[in-house]
C-alpha cells in the first residue's frame, strides 16, 4: 500500500472517519476535528507502520507560529526561514501555509505524507 | 473469581523486590507472561534464583536502572511487543528531615524516581496505545497521603508518580490504556520488612498486610474485571490510615 493509502488508513482509524471524507488536501485540525489525543495516537501509528522516528513538533507544525514570530523579529524572509524548519515542506505548501495561517491551524493531510516520504 | 486476562505480556518494573518476584509466579500460574526489570547484577541473580529452575522460558529479564536514563533507549522494541500490563514497584531510598536534606541527595531521587519514570511511561504508554490496550498499575504507598517524619520526599515522589499514572489513566482511557494507583499500607516485605522489625507492635501487628494479599489484589486490578478501575488511587491498609 502506498504512503498516502496508508496514512489515509490510519486517519480513518483514529478518527473514525470514513475514507471519502478524508484528501489530501483536508485540514486535520480544522476539518476532521483531530485533537491532541489524536495526533499522539497518529504519531504512535506513523513511527509503528513506517519504521520512522517521528519528531512531533515538526511533524505536526507545533511551533509554526512561534517561527514566524522570529522571523518577523529577526526581519528574515518567512519562507526561506520556514523551509529551514521544516525541510520536507515544498515551496509552494510553504506559500499556502503563509497565505492561510491567520485562518486557523494549517495542518493538512498532505503534509503528514511529505513528511513520511521524506524519511523512508 | 476466576480472573481473566485479554493480555499475555506483563513488565514488572522493580522486579527483583520480593514482591516482584512473588508477583512474576503467581503471573505465570495464571499464564501471563511477566518481564522483570533489574537494576544491577544482584538484581538479575536473585530474579534467576528465585525463578529459573521452577519457571524456565516463562519469564524475561530486563535491566532497567532508574539513575540510567539510558537504560530506556537501550529496551529492544521486542520487549513492548504485545506489552498489555505494567506493575511499578520502583522507589528508591532516601529518608532525611526536610530541614536536614542534602540537595544533591533530593536531586538525584527526584531524577531517578520522577524523570526516569516519566520517560520510561511515555515509551510504554505509546507502546500500548498502538495496540489500543493497556492496563498499568502503580504501586504507591498510603505514605503518599498519611507520611512519618523523615518520609517528606519519599512521600512527595509517591504523590508525583501517581499524578503521571492518574493522567496517563485520563488522557488514554478511551483508548484503552487505564491506571489504577494502590497505596499499600505496611506491608511484612522489602523496606517495609526492616520498618516493622524496629517498630513492631501489637496495633501495628494487627494491620500488616501479607505479601500474598497485595499480589492477589495487583493481579485483580490487571485483570478484565478491573477495568472499571481507572486513574484512581486506592488504599489498601486494613483501615490504618483511615483512624487517628
Amino acid at each position: 500500500m502506498d504512503i498516502e493509502n496508508l496514512m489515509i488508513e490510519i486517519l480513518c482509524d483514529i478518527l473514525d472517519a470514513d475514507a471519502s471524507e478524508i484528501t489530501k488536501e483536508s485540514y486535520l485540525i480544522r476539518d476532521l476535528d483531530a485533537e491532541s489525543i489524536d495526533l499522539l495516537e497518529l504519531a504512535v501509528n506513523i513511527n509503528q507502520q513506517f519504521s520512522i522516528d517521528v519528531i512531533e513538533d515538526d511533524l505536526f507544525l507545533r511551533q509554526l507560529r512561534l517561527f514566524i514570530d522570529e522571523a518577523n523579529e529577526r526581519n528574515i524572509d518567512l519562507s526561506t526561514y520556514l523551509k529551514t524548519k521544516y525541510p520536507f515542506l515544498e515551496n509552494d505548501r510553504i506559500a499556502e501555509i503563509i497565505a492561510d495561517v491567520n485562518l486557523g491551524p494549517v495542518l493538512k493531510v498532505k503534509d503528514l505524507i511529505h513528511y513520511v516520504s521524506i524519511n523512508t | 473469581m476466576k480472573l481473566e486476562f485479554s493480555g499475555e505480556r506483563a513488565l514488572i518494573v522493580g522486579g527483583s523486590c520480593e514482591m516482584g518476584i512473588y508477583l512474576a509466579q503467581k503471573m505465570i500460574e495464571t499464564k501471563l507472561h511477566p518481564i522483570l526489570t533489574f537494576r544491577n547484577d544482584s538484581g538479575r541473580n536473585r530474579i534467576l534464583s528465585h525463578m529459573k529452575d521452577r519457571y524456565e522460558g516463562s519469564f524475561s529479564t530486563l535491566l532497567l536502572n532508574f539513575s540510567d536514563l539510558n537504560t530506556i533507549e537501550m529496551i529492544p522494541k521486542s520487549a513492548y511487543d504485545q506489552l498489555t500490563y505494567l506493575v511499578d514497584f520502583v522507589e528508591g531510598n532516601y529518608e532525611s528531615l526536610i530541614a536536614g536534606a542534602c540537595n544533591d541527595s533530593v536531586n538525584d531521587y527526584f531524577l531517578n524516581n520522577l524523570v526516569f519514570r516519566a520517560a520510561l511511561l511515555k515509551k510504554i504508554s505509546r507502546a500500548m496505545l498502538a495496540c489500543k490496550k493497556g492496563r498499568m498499575v502503580y504501586v504507591s504507598s498510603t505514605a503518599a497521603i498519611r507520611q512519618n517524619p523523615g518520609q517528606g520526599f519519599y512521600a512527595a515522589s509517591k504523590q508525583a508518580a501517581e499524578a503521571l499514572y492518574r493522567n496517563i489513566g485520563l488522557e488514554l482511557g478511551d483508548r484503552g490504556v487505564t491506571t489504577v494507583s494502590l497505596r499499600a499500607g505496611y506491608v511484612n516485605s522489602g523496606r517495609g520488612k526492616k520498618y516493622l522489625l524496629n517498630n513492631i507492635n501489637e496495633p501495628l501487628n494487627r494491620k500488616l498486610l501479607k505479601i500474598e494479599h497485595v499480589t492477589e489484589t495487583i493481579l485483580f486490578l490487571l485483570s478484565d474485571s478491573a477495568e472499571g478501575f481507572n486513574a484512581i488511587e486506592l488504599v489498601m491498609d486494613r483501615g490504618l490510615t483511615s483512624g487517628k
